[in-house]
């Protein structure tokens, strides 16, 4: 249809398809396996808590509890990207999925760095974006990841007719560092990651 | 020196000057002091003179004399032989054409022309100044136009009668505006062109009267921003699409000049192109539109299957769905040449569901289908049959479910068109039931529901969209009016309520939600199937009890409250709920099942209050509050002691409040009489807050509160006012009484002092309660329980603006350097003006609106500069007294004081640790003033930034205030100046790596939408 695009007719997933935590911690920690309906009917201040009183410090046991950075939280980082030809995010087109990415716990005890390893896989075999797609994931995860994520963006083995050039390109520091000086390549970038929470 | 003279002089000088002149030349003449004919030849000498200066001049006093002229002073022949003279001026010389033209506008104004007058003005004008624009400036180009509108519009015959005489008047009326471009006159040349377009026959001039208007397509005109005439773009574009859209003579030349120009790469020049073709489809004709229906369909599908912007998208099929309404009104064939290709296009897109394309061919068969029944039946015969085969050969979940998506939006469409269960009743009434053709989706309704119910129940759980798209379908089904028969529409409710119920969790429960809306939207089309097919099955599901159970009950508790917001089921669920209750009751459950089933009781009562009708309430109040109260306060039932607890009973008093607010003044009265007794038939003297000791039943004291809160204030108890506050204070004061029924207490003294006591005694009933004889706000009584009552009484005054304030918040105010309780008093300031869920208007409670200003006005200067003068002990004090009554003023409040409240909000995130909601509020405050008025933080913005780096720094903060800090962060880039964010852009990004490696998800998602915001400063910064 239209030519200027790769792929002008994507498949689109489903909102309620794509992997999502369990709507935060809420449901899960509600013992009654309510939904909450009755929570704001009675509100809090009246009896709950004394304001004259110091204010509960939250139980230690909420604070103690860390929640590690897991696949999932790596997915909702760039599954909201914006592909580079449709207003629609990378989720819903399936280019990025969970199962297809990986963090790999530090090698040795001395060494605190992880790996996070994603794995795109583009709309068509042919998508010319691909490197573009792969450098927004790439700049996507840098930017929201502490830095003792090692990050590695990749295109999926087969879902791409020159994916081994592609990965080359997206593995070579120098080339990724070059590319972000370009200064349309950076404002398609910047559109991509616009839309991400 | 004559008036001419006169005016001419003047002229120079003030324009004001020279009209009166005008004016009392017309005085002149109406007194007969002047004759007409004198008048004239005194201009004799001027209007021929070489200067055009003035000769124009001359032309606007004349105008001017015969503006101010009162009617019926100049006679029909005098008028006569003024139009001559002007229009003889106008022949030979242009010279102030337009005060001729105001001169006639003011003749016609005095008398009505006869039509052989009005062609011979038109004649004159046309033959003698076209084009218009040769007269350079607007304000004598106006006149002229509107003069031409004045003879349109009121000589319509007359002007036709010149065209169909003359054979080349109307190219030369056309070319006579050519190239206009003042808006003003524009916006009249349209008016003035749609009467030849709707009204002539133009015949070879169509192309010639299209494009002269057409030429100012598409509007691009910005009104300068001290337009004295406030014509807006908008304006010039209704008026422009009036004129293209006037006549379907236009249709050859309109449709493909507007499509040519819907390439157009600029958004707005395509949205002006979407309007107007949507009003020439509505006004040009079904015999028109049917010969460019199949091109518009070719241009407008782009716009929808490769959407650009929504707007667009949306008004395309806009312009699909009037054609297709346009065509309903021809024949069948006509209308089958349109949609053919449009059901041909979807069907191919539909086999590659789920697409971009797939979900964009459904909302064109939606919007094409939703228009006439002639449409909706063929795009069903077109599209259902092959939406079956496709479907039963998808092998996929995502397929089926893109399939079904689009015939959802099928089924839409034919409920729009012919109506749901709800609707049948209104339309059997007089509407075009009858001559409507069969709904042709009847023929598939038994299919299309095997279909769904069976994929429904055997798809996996996991497979949530699809299983929503196919309950949707059902729910979509079950509502088309006449198609399904109760029995079907029974085995639906059945299958709605167990997923509900018996259908185990998953993910975030969409389906289950989902199933409940559709319960309630079956409720407002069946109600009995649902009350006789649903509620068995919760009923079923909700236990007598929890003793020893296991069921999660509380989710089915949630969906049977849900749904009571259908009228028609509001009655039956509140009498099962209550037969629930009972049960409960007699066998001793829970406090936590109790306080369950109350609060669902309570969410339908809440829920319908503002529907409620008095008579329903009355019949609540006699069989539920009533019963309710007896059944607790009976000391001999041996079952109620699960009914004592605290929750219980303020949910008992909610419910009962509830009901009785909007009850008549006689119930408030009879009720007020027994809000402390609670009808125990006893007297008030022996029951708490009266009685000389408070055993067990202070308790009641919960529900009073709520009881009193819902009475007017006309319903005030029986009882002497200063003995009812005194002997509330002494019971706020006791040891004896437990801290959930001093709170309600201190609730109830609250609304006391805000609703019941007249403002003429006020200052008598309080005067003995805060200073002698009981004299709690001196600092030697103040103890953790009197501060309580202290608060308790001003929040009560505060809501009301009472004058007492002036003499009580200082003394609060000073109490604040108290070494042993002025932290107590300091929290206590944050209840001054929290939110307050029973003293409000709804509650009778005076509220007046500037309570929040004048409390703001009269504490916060103050404890600014006692901070100022406090020592190091009890600064803290005044941090978090302020930032306890900031965090509940909107912007607005604040701003009169931003340069002191600035510090103080600064220093306050420097508490410790334990303040950290003190913290919480004031970063509160923070962004609010960031977002309004950036420029009080910037001198303070190293400041800020570096306070709330190392609050998010510090895991010994909650979670909350280090993601509030971080919010406030990212708030920074975008309302700060970049000369003072830039060059702090490195540390900021830098120091946010370690939010980024936070314990807490909920605080490092902030950290990174908080970084990403002051990265993205430099990539703005790079552009420039």
């Amino acid at each position: 249809m239209d030519p200027n695009k790769d792929n002008a007719n994507p498949t689109i997933l489903n909102p309620s398809d794509l992997p999502s935590r369990r709507k935060g911690d809420a449901i899960s920690n509600r013992e009654d396996g309510g939904t909450g309906l009755f929570d704001g009917l009675v509100p809090t201040y009246s009896y709950l808590s004394d304001p004259f009183d110091v204010p509960p410090s939250p139980t230690s046991s909420e604070e103690d509890s860390p929640e590690a950075i897991d696949e999932q939280e790596i997915y909702d980082l760039i599954s909201t990207i914006s592909d580079p030809e449709h207003p629609l995010s990378l989720g819903s087109l399936a280019v990025v999925n969970l199962p297809d990415i990986h963090i790999t716990p530090p090698t040795s005890s001395r060494s605190l760095i992880s790996t996070v390893t994603v794995e795109i896989t583009p709309t068509i075999t042919h998508c010319s974006l691909a490197t573009v797609i792969g450098l927004g994931v790439r700049v996507r995860l840098e930017q929201a990841l502490p830095p003792r994520f090692r990050v590695d963006v990749r295109i999926k083995k087969g879902t791409h007719s020159t994916d081994e050039a592609v990965n080359k390109q997206l593995g070579d520091k120098e080339r990724v560092a070059a590319a972000l000086e370009n200064g349309t390549l950076m404002g398609v970038l910047r559109k991509m990651l616009a839309t991400c929470e | 020196m004559s008036d001419i003279q006169l005016y001419l002089l003047e002229y120079d000088k003030s324009k004001k000057e020279a009209n009166r002149v005008a004016q009392g030349s017309a005085e002149k003449l109406q007194n007969k002091q002047l004759k007409l004919i004198d008048l004239i030849e005194s201009l004799a000498e001027y209007i021929n003179n070489d200067e055009p200066a003035t000769r124009g001049r001359t032309m606007s006093y004349l105008a001017e004399v015969l503006e101010a002229m009162p009617p019926k002073v100049l006679s029909l022949q005098q008028r006569g032989l003024l139009c001559d003279f002007i229009l003889s001026r106008i022949v030979d010389d242009t010279e102030g054409i337009g005060s001729c033209a105001k001169g006639l506008l003011a003749l016609e104004e005095r008398g009505q022309w006869d039509s052989a007058r009005a062609s011979g003005v038109m004649t004159t004008l046309i033959d003698h100044t076209n084009p218009v624009r040769q007269f350079r400036t607007q304000s004598e180009r106006y006149p002229i136009v509107q003069l031409v509108d004045r003879l349109m519009a009121k000589y319509r015959d007359a002007i036709k009668n010149v065209h169909s005489t003359t054979p080349d008047f109307l190219s030369r009326f056309i070319s006579y505006f050519d190239g206009e471009k003042d808006p003003r006159n524009l916006m009249i040349v349209f008016s003035i062109l749609k009467v030849p377009m709707t009204e002539w026959d133009t015949g070879k001039d169509t192309q010639d009267l299209f494009d002269a208007v057409f030429n100012y397509f598409p509007i691009t005109f910005k009104p300068p921003p001290d337009d004295p005439y406030g014509i807006t773009a908008q304006d010039l574009k209704d008026r422009l699409r009036d004129c293209i859209a006037s006549t379907s003579v236009f249709a050859p030349y309109s449709f493909p000049a507007l499509l040519d120009k819907l390439d157009s790469t600029s958004l707005n020049t395509k949205r002006d192109v979407l309007s107007t073709l949507r009003a020439c489809i509505s006004n040009y004709g079904f015999q028109t539109i049917s010969l460019y229906a199949i091109t518009l369909w070719d241009a407008l599908k782009f716009e929808i299957l490769n959407v650009q912007e929504e707007d667009l998208a949306t008004e395309s099929l806009n312009c699909l769905a009037g054609i297709a309404r346009q065509l309903s009104l021809g024949t069948q064939s006509q209308l089958n040449a349109y949609l053919g290709p449009i059901i041909k296009e979807c069907n191919q897109h539909l086999e590659d569901a789920p697409t971009k394309q797939s979900s964009s061919s459904g909302r064109i068969v939606k919007s094409v289908a939703a228009t006439t029944p002639q449409a909706t039946n063929t795009v069903i015969s077109g599209i259902v049959p092959t939406f079956f085969s496709l479907y039963h050969t998808a092998d996929n979940f995502p397929k089926r479910r893109g399939l079904l998506e689009v015939f959802g939006s099928i089924m839409k469409a034919d409920i729009e068109v012919y109506g749901d269960w709800r609707s049948m009743h209104s339309l059997r009434f007089g509407d075009d039931i009858a001559e409507k053709p069969p709904n042709a989706f009847v023929e598939y309704g038994e299919q299309a529901l095997h279909l769904m119910s069976s994929d429904l129940s055997s798809a996996p759980v996991k497979e949530v969209s699809f299983r929503l798209t196919a309950l949707d379908g059902l729910l979509q089904l079950s509502r088309i009016r006449e198609m399904l028969s109760d029995d079907q529409i029974s085995s639906l409710v059945i299958d709605f309520s167990n997923v509900v119920v018996t259908e185990e969790s998953y993910g975030k429960d969409e389906l289950k939600t989902a199933a409940i809306s559709a319960l309630v939207e079956i409720a407002h089309q069946k109600p009995q199937l649902v009350i006789d097919k649903a509620f068995p099955t919760f009923l079923a599901n909700l236990p007598d009890t929890d003793t020893g159970a296991t069921t999660k009950y509380v989710p089915v508790l949630e969906a049977f409250a849900k749904l009571a917001d259908e009228d028609k089921l509001f009655q039956t669920v509140i009498i099962r709920l209550k037969s629930k209750l009972k049960a409960a009751v007699h066998q001793q459950a829970s406090t936590k099942f109790l306080c369950d089933l109350l609060t669902a009781v309570f969410f339908a009562f809440t829920h319908r209050a503002k529907k409620m009708d008095i008579e329903v309430n009355a019949t609540h109040y006699t069989d539920l509050v009533l019963p309710l109260l007896s059944q607790i306060t009976d000391s001999q039932d041996q079952h109620n002691s699960s009914l004592q607890s605290e929750p219980v009973l303020d949910l008992v008093g909610r419910i009962c409040g509830t009901i009785i607010r909007p009850l008549p003044l006689t119930v408030h009265i009879s009720m007020s009489k027994e809000a402390f007794t609670l009808f125990r038939g006893v007297t008030n003297e022996s029951v708490p807050p009266f009685s000389s000791t408070f055993g067990a039943e202070q308790r009641y004291m919960i529900v009073t509160t709520q009881v009193l809160a819902s009475l007017c204030k006309e319903a005030s108890p029986p009882i002497k006012l200063d003995d009812m506050v005194t002997a509330l204070v002494k019971f706020c004061l006791a040891e004896s009484v437990t801290s959930g029924v001093r709170a309600a207490a201190l609730k109830q003294l609250s609304l006391v002092i805000n609703k019941f006591i007249p403002n003429a005694e006020l200052a008598k009933t309080l005067e003995p309660v805060l200073y002698a004889p009981m004299e709690l706000l001196t600092s030697a009584k103040l103890n953790s329980q009197s501060i309580r009552v202290v608060f308790a009484i001003v929040k009560g005054l505060i809501l009301r603006n009472s004058s007492l304030l002036n003499k009580t918040l200082p003394s609060l105010l000073e109490a604040l350097s108290n070494i042993d309780y002025g932290r107590t008093i300091a929290r206590g300031f944050s209840t001054l003006l929290q939110p307050d869920d029973l003293l409000t208007k709804e509650n009778y409670c005076t509220v007046s609106g500037l309570h929040k200003q004048k409390t703001f006005n009269m504490l916060v200067p103050p404890i600014a500069a006692s901070f100022r003068a406090a020592n190091a002990a009890t600064k803290t004090n005044y941090l978090i007294a302020v930032a306890g009554l900031l965090r509940y003023l909107p912007y607005n409040i604040l701003s009169h004081d931003l340069s002191s409240l600035t510090p103080l909000l600064l220093q306050s995130l420097d508490l410790p640790v334990e303040e950290a909601y003190v913290k919480e509020a004031s970063i509160g405050n923070i962004i609010d003033i960031l977002t309004h008025n950036p420029a009080a933080i910037e001198e303070h913005a190293n400041s800020v930034i570096t306070r709330l780096l190392s609050t998010t720094d510090q895991k010994s903060n909650p979670t909350q205030v280090r993601a509030v800090a971080l919010i406030c962060l990212a708030t920074i880039p975008g309302s700060l100046k970049q000369e003072t964010t830039i060059p702090l852009r490195r540390q900021v990004v830098k120091r946010l790596t370690a939010a980024l490696d936070d314990g807490k998800r909920s605080v490092r998602s902030e950290a990174v939408r908080c970084r990403s915001k002051w990265l993205d400063l430099d990539e703005e910064d790079e552009e420039e």
